[in-house]
Order: C-alpha cells, then sequence, then structure tokens
C-alpha cells in the first residue's frame, strides 16, 4: 500500500525529556499489575484494614463522647458492672485507635505486610520479565537511560507501596483531626511528619529490596521464597537468638521489617522503652537506621554492577 | 521535532569503534560513516552484527572509539530521540494489546497523552495493523509481531532506522509490502540500517551493504563496488563444454587462473583472480578456438558468494 495512503505524517510534535519516559515506565508497571486478580485480591484485603482503622477510629471518639458516666454490665455467668471509660482505655491501649504515633506505626507496620507479600509477586512482572524476556533493548533503545529505567521502576513500587501504606495513613490522620478537633493537626503535626517520614523509609528500601532481588532472580518462585525469608524467616531467627538463646538485641537488626519499625517509631518520636511488645528489648532507633541504610547502600551497589552488566546479557 | 532530512548528511558515524565483552571483542577498529537510504549489513553468526546494532542505538557504549548520531554521542538521549530501533526478539508484554504497547512506547519516547495517541494511530496504520491492534499480543503471529515491532521504532519519526532481523517470518505478499514501506522510508530521506540472514531479500531492498567479519567491516558499498575491489581475490565460474579439459589446459596458460576443477565430466569450475581480465581473455579465446561452449556462469554473482570471499569460505549466514 503506498504511504501516502496510509495516514501517515513526519513527526511534527516535540517529544518531553528523559524524566517523561520515567512517569511511562512506572505507568506501564503499575497497569501490569493492575490486570492481574491476585493484585485486587491483596489490595482488597489492605482496604479492608483501612476501613477497619477508619471506622475504629470514628467508633472510639464516638464512644469516648456519648459514653459519660453508666456503667456497663457484662454478659456471662460472672457477669459485672464495669466503667465504659476502663472499656475504651482498654481499646485505645489494645488496639491504638486514637490518632496516637501508635495508631500510625502499627496501621503501617500491617499494612506493610500486605505490600511485601503483592511486592513478592509482582517483582517478575514489575522488573524480572524485562531480565527474563530480554525486552531490555524496547526500553534502552529509547530516549531513556539505565537511570531512567531504575527510576521508573522504582516510582512504579513506590506507588504500589504508598498507596497501600502511606496515603491511607494519612487519609486516617485527617479523618482524626476531622472528628476530633481542629486543633489536632496543629498539636500532632509531626505525626503528620512521622507518616512521610516512616512511609519514605519504606518506600525507598523496599524499591531498591525489590529491584535488586527482582533482577537477581526473576522469576516469581524464587523471589517469593527470598522474600519469604527476609520478611518471615528473620523474623524467627532473631526471637529465637535473642529471645530463646539470649543473645544481644543487635540480633533484631537481622529482622529489616522490625528495624523499618523501629525507624517509623523513631520518626514518629515513640519513646523507645515504650515499643510494642513492651517485654522486648530492641536495639537503638540509630542501630535500625543503620541497618536501613546498609542494606540500601548494598542494593545500589549491587543494582549498579547488575545494570552495568545489563549490555552484556541483553 | 527532527529536522528536515538532507540525504548528504552523514546520520550515523563510527570512529575507529570497539567494543570488548570482557576478554572477547565484539567489534574492532569498526569506522562507518552512513547516510540517508538503505544499508544492508550482512555477516556470519558472531561476526559483530548485534553489537553493531545495539552500539547504534545507543545500547552499549563503546570501549574505544565514538559513535555519534549527527553529532550526538549514540549514548546520550538526545541521539536516542533520533533514532528508531526495531529488535529481532520479540518479547512483548504478552497481555497487553498491540495498540497498548505501541501507546507505551510513545509514552516513553516522551510524547504526552495526546499525542502518544495520535502518534499511536499514525504508525500502525503506515504498518496496516490499525484493525488487528485490539488483539492481544499473545494471539500475534511472528509477522503481526514484526509490524508491532515497527511500528514502535516509527514514533519518534526516526532520522536513523536501525532493523534487526525485520522481514523473518513475514509471508510473500507482507514482504513485498514491507519493503515497499523500507523503500518509502528511504525515499524521505531516512537512514535505514537492516540487518538480515536474508541476503536476497536483502538485495532486492539495497544495493548497498556493509559486510562484517570477525567483528570489523569487512566491506562497504555497492556489491558492484565491492566486487572491482574483488579483483585480486579468486572467481568461481562455471563452464560446461564439449572437452572441459582441452579447455582447462589452454586457461591454466593464462597468468590469472588459480585453479580448476571437475565436478562432472562436462563441467568446468575455473577460479580467476582478475574476473574482468579473465571474461575479456576468455572471449579471445571462445571466438579464436573450435571450442563449444554451452553454459557460462558465474558462481558468486551474489552477496552471499562475496561473502565467501570476504571471509575466507566460512560466510555462510
Amino acid at each position: 500500500m503506498p504511504p501516502e495512503l496510509l495516514h501517515y505524517r513526519a513527526l511534527g510534535g516535540v517529544t518531553g525529556g528523559p524524566w517523561r519516559g520515567v512517569k511511562a515506565i512506572a505507568r506501564t508497571g503499575v497497569l501490569l499489575l493492575a490486570r492481574r486478580k491476585f493484585f485486587w485480591i491483596l489490595y482488597a484485603f489492605s482496604l479492608m484494614i483501612f476501613l477497619f482503622y477508619f471506622f475504629g477510629q470514628y467508633l472510639w471518639v464516638f464512644l469516648a463522647s456519648h459514653v459519660q458516666d453508666a456503667l456497663i454490665r457484662t454478659g456471662g455467668v460472672f457477669g459485672r458492672l464495669i466503667s465504659p471509660e476502663a472499656l475504651i482505655k482498654s481499646l485505645r491501649d489494645t488496639m491504638h485507635l486514637d490518632g496516637s504515633a501508635e495508631t500510625f506505626g502499627d496501621f503501617i507496620w500491617t499494612e506493610g505486610y500486605i505490600a511485601v507479600v503483592i511486592l513478592a509477586f509482582a517483582g517478575s512482572v514489575l522488573v524480572g520479565n524485562d531480565f527474563q524476556h530480554n525486552s531490555l533493548p524496547f526500553y534502552l533503545s529509547k530516549p531513556i537511560s539505565r537511570r531512567h529505567y531504575i527510576f521508573g521502576k522504582c516510582l512504579a513500587i513506590a506507588m504500589l507501596i504508598n498507596c497501600l501504606t502511606t496515603i491511607p495513613a494519612i487519609g486516617l490522620f485527617v479523618e482524626y483531626g476531622f472528628i476530633e478537633t481542629w486543633d489536632y493537626y496543629y498539636d500532632n503535626f509531626g505525626l503528620f511528619l512521622g507518616i512521610l517520614a516512616y512511609g519514605g523509609a519504606i518506600t525507598i528500601s523496599m524499591s531498591l529490596l525489590l529491584l535488586t532481588t527482582a533482577t537477581w532472580l526473576r522469576r516469581t518462585v524464587p523471589l517469593v521464597m527470598v522474600w519469604t525469608a527476609i520478611f518471615v524467616m528473620a523474623r524467627l531467627v532473631q526471637r529465637w537468638l535473642v529471645d530463646g538463646i539470649g543473645l544481644s538485641p543487635r540480633w533484631r537488626l537481622i529482622d529489616f521489617w522490625n528495624d523499618l519499625y523501629l525507624f517509623g517509631m523513631w520518626c514518629f518520636g515513640k519513646d523507645h522503652r515504650w515499643l510494642r511488645p513492651t517485654n522486648q528489648e530492641q536495639p537503638e532507633y540509630w542501630e535500625a537506621a543503620a541497618a536501613i541504610v546498609t542494606v540500601c547502600l548494598l542494593c545500589l551497589l549491587y543494582l549498579r554492577r547488575r545494570v552495568r552488566a545489563v549490555e552484556i546479557i541483553s | 521535532m527532527n529536522a528536515p532530512s538532507d540525504p548528504d548528511e552523514v546520520v550515523l558515524e563510527f570512529e575507529a569503534v570497539s567494543k570488548w565483552y570482557g576478554p572477547v571483542i565484539g567489534l574492532n577498529q569498526v569506522s562507518l560513516k552512513l547516510q540517508g537510504g538503505i544499508t544492508g549489513l550482512v555477516g556470519s553468526n558472531g561476526a559483530g552484527k548485534s553489537t553493531l546494532l545495539r552500539l547504534a542505538t545507543g545500547q552499549l557504549k563503546p570501549s574505544i572509539g565514538r559513535v555519534l548520531v549527527r553529532g550526538e554521542d549514540a549514548w546520550t538521549w538526545r541521539a536516542k530521540a533520533l533514532v528508531g530501533y526495531c529488535p529481532d526478539n520479540d518479547a512483548f508484554y504478552e497481555d497487553m494489546t498491540g495498540r497498548d504497547f505501541v501507546r507505551a512506547m510513545a509514552r516513553l519516547c516522551g510524547f504526552g497523552a495526546a499525542d502518544a495517541n495520535h502518534r499511536t494511530e499514525e504508525v500502525l496504520a503506515r504498518v496496516t495493523m490499525t484493525d488487528r491492534a485490539d488483539r492481544q499480543l499473545r494471539g500475534y503471529s511472528k509477522g503481526m509481531r514484526q509490524r508491532i515491532k515497527l511500528a514502535q521504532a516509527l514514533l519518534n519519526d526516526p532520522r536513523l532506522l536501525v532493523l534487526d532481523e525485520p522481514l523473518s517470518g513475514i509471508d510473500p505478499i507482507g514482504r513485498q509490502e514491507m519493503l515497499e514501506l523500507f523503500r518509502g522510508l528511504a525515499a524521505e530521506g531516512k537512514c535505514l540500517l537492516v540487518s538480515s540472514h536474508e541476503l536476497e531479500e536483502l538485495e532486492k531492498l539495497t544495493d548497498h551493504v556493509a559486510i562484517l567479519a570477525r567483528g570489523r567491516i569487512a566491506a562497504l558499498g555497492t556489491v558492484s563496488r565491492i566486487r572491482d575491489l574483488l579483483d585480486d581475490q579468486p572467481l568461481s565460474i562455471r563452464i560446461d563444454a564439449d572437452d572441459p579439459r582441452r579447455l582447462a589446459t589452454m586457461l591454466l596458460s593464462r597468468p590469472d587462473i588459480v585453479g580448476v576443477d571437475f565436478p562432472t565430466p562436462q563441467t568446468l569450475i575455473v577460479r580467476a583472480r582478475n574476473p574482468r581480465r579473465f571474461f575479456e581473455d576468455f572471449n579471445e579465446l571462445a571466438t579464436d578456438e573450435t571450442l563449444r561452449i554451452t553454459r557460462l556462469e558465474p558462481l558468486d554473482d551474489s552477496t552471499h558468494a562475496i561473502l565467501g570471499y570476504l571471509l575466507g569460505g566460512s560466510g555462510k549466514t
């Protein structure tokens, strides 16, 4: 067919720079993941956790403002009257639905586990397949560099993590201010910054960790196994080492998720002595931060080597 | 926006480029200048074709030397914005539709959403895939995949179009359409560098070829020009005659004949060093002597044979 009949014309527009390509990589990655059912199933779990906190906070404030002096009779053979204030205090201390540092810390901690599972399964879709199926030439022949490719993939992972952790946590912060008083925002602005810092730490470290493990392992099953080792086995091992055979609490640093939690509590300004569970000795905050930085640096070093090698394997 | 095409402008330039993969050399001191038009790239497996293409598209950085696209270092994104690359492998995101894939590549080129959509439709129309672009890539035939790959290479209206085995897997009618398309792009002043193992197809497309051998450019130019350069290389000619042994005796007295062979009783294969002088002498011989010649056929009047010469007999592709 003659070209003139094919409605093709020479390009008359102006293309953006490589950073626009970064956005495109991230967008493509997220859309690829959004096509998978497992992602939506896990996302539904994450949403349930958010809704629990969302309505839990509302319920707690509602109870605290409406139940004043009346006594509540508990059921059962040994039923007895208890003070509602004691009940509310118990609920607050157990579930931390009071817009405090623990609320956001616990929320991000819990949501983070969903994020970890999603990322373990998403690693091969987002990154591994590019290496496995040798589709990097499509990316690297476009007006971007390897650095932009890594940024784009990290951005996709960051979008996922923040949709599950930081953004809902900010939503809870905003909600609590609405249902209590506006002063909450002014009095607890540090918590807002803490959410951003904790979310930022999770975003950066998990993005680098996923990119590193996905470029290393490429396929889903090995990736899930390694992530299980990092986030489940390491936790069991540190408990056995510290609580079981009485080694130094510094051994808890091998639990990367715990390191992130400690760092988050540091960002929230929480006193080290009141960390949950209170009967566990924990390493110092700065030690946890140093462990996170070390992991990030190791990941960057590996990625630097790996991406330089892309030209050989691609 | 890419500047209007100037056919005399050097689009791709290799300046004494070498590329090592650890201790292995992929490309060895290659110097090359390409302007508008179509250049075929041929060479045996391991000759360095893929390395050369990846250097040209900025996917590899040369160990020594420079690769320039219109004066820009090919490694930079500005140079890549002038280049379209159609790789030989077709590892796509299989659950994407063809349209989505091309659109994603358009965004990667730096187009905004509206421009990306517009440009996607234009290139899909150009490769005649508009009506099939909403199917998932996993359901595409090899030929359709080639068209989609070509479409994504055309997105940025590249000045240099690098095509790695673009005709592989395409049916004959489709091939003809693609060849027309390539000729049309070349007529617009674009520079096309086409790597192919389909040497006959490549010769239909262009007679300007670069021959790679063991990491070096063994020859660059038109097939006939390369042939001229081969005057000092033995040329094989098949001659069918009623008395080939007598003919061989007469030919062997000539200084340019380096050997003869008798594959069948009526056939003689002559290897001549200077082909043009040989044919002049042979005309005189055939008219002077009482010889009955029934067939005279150069056995290497194609790129295949040139490869054979240049690669020392290992030019099979």
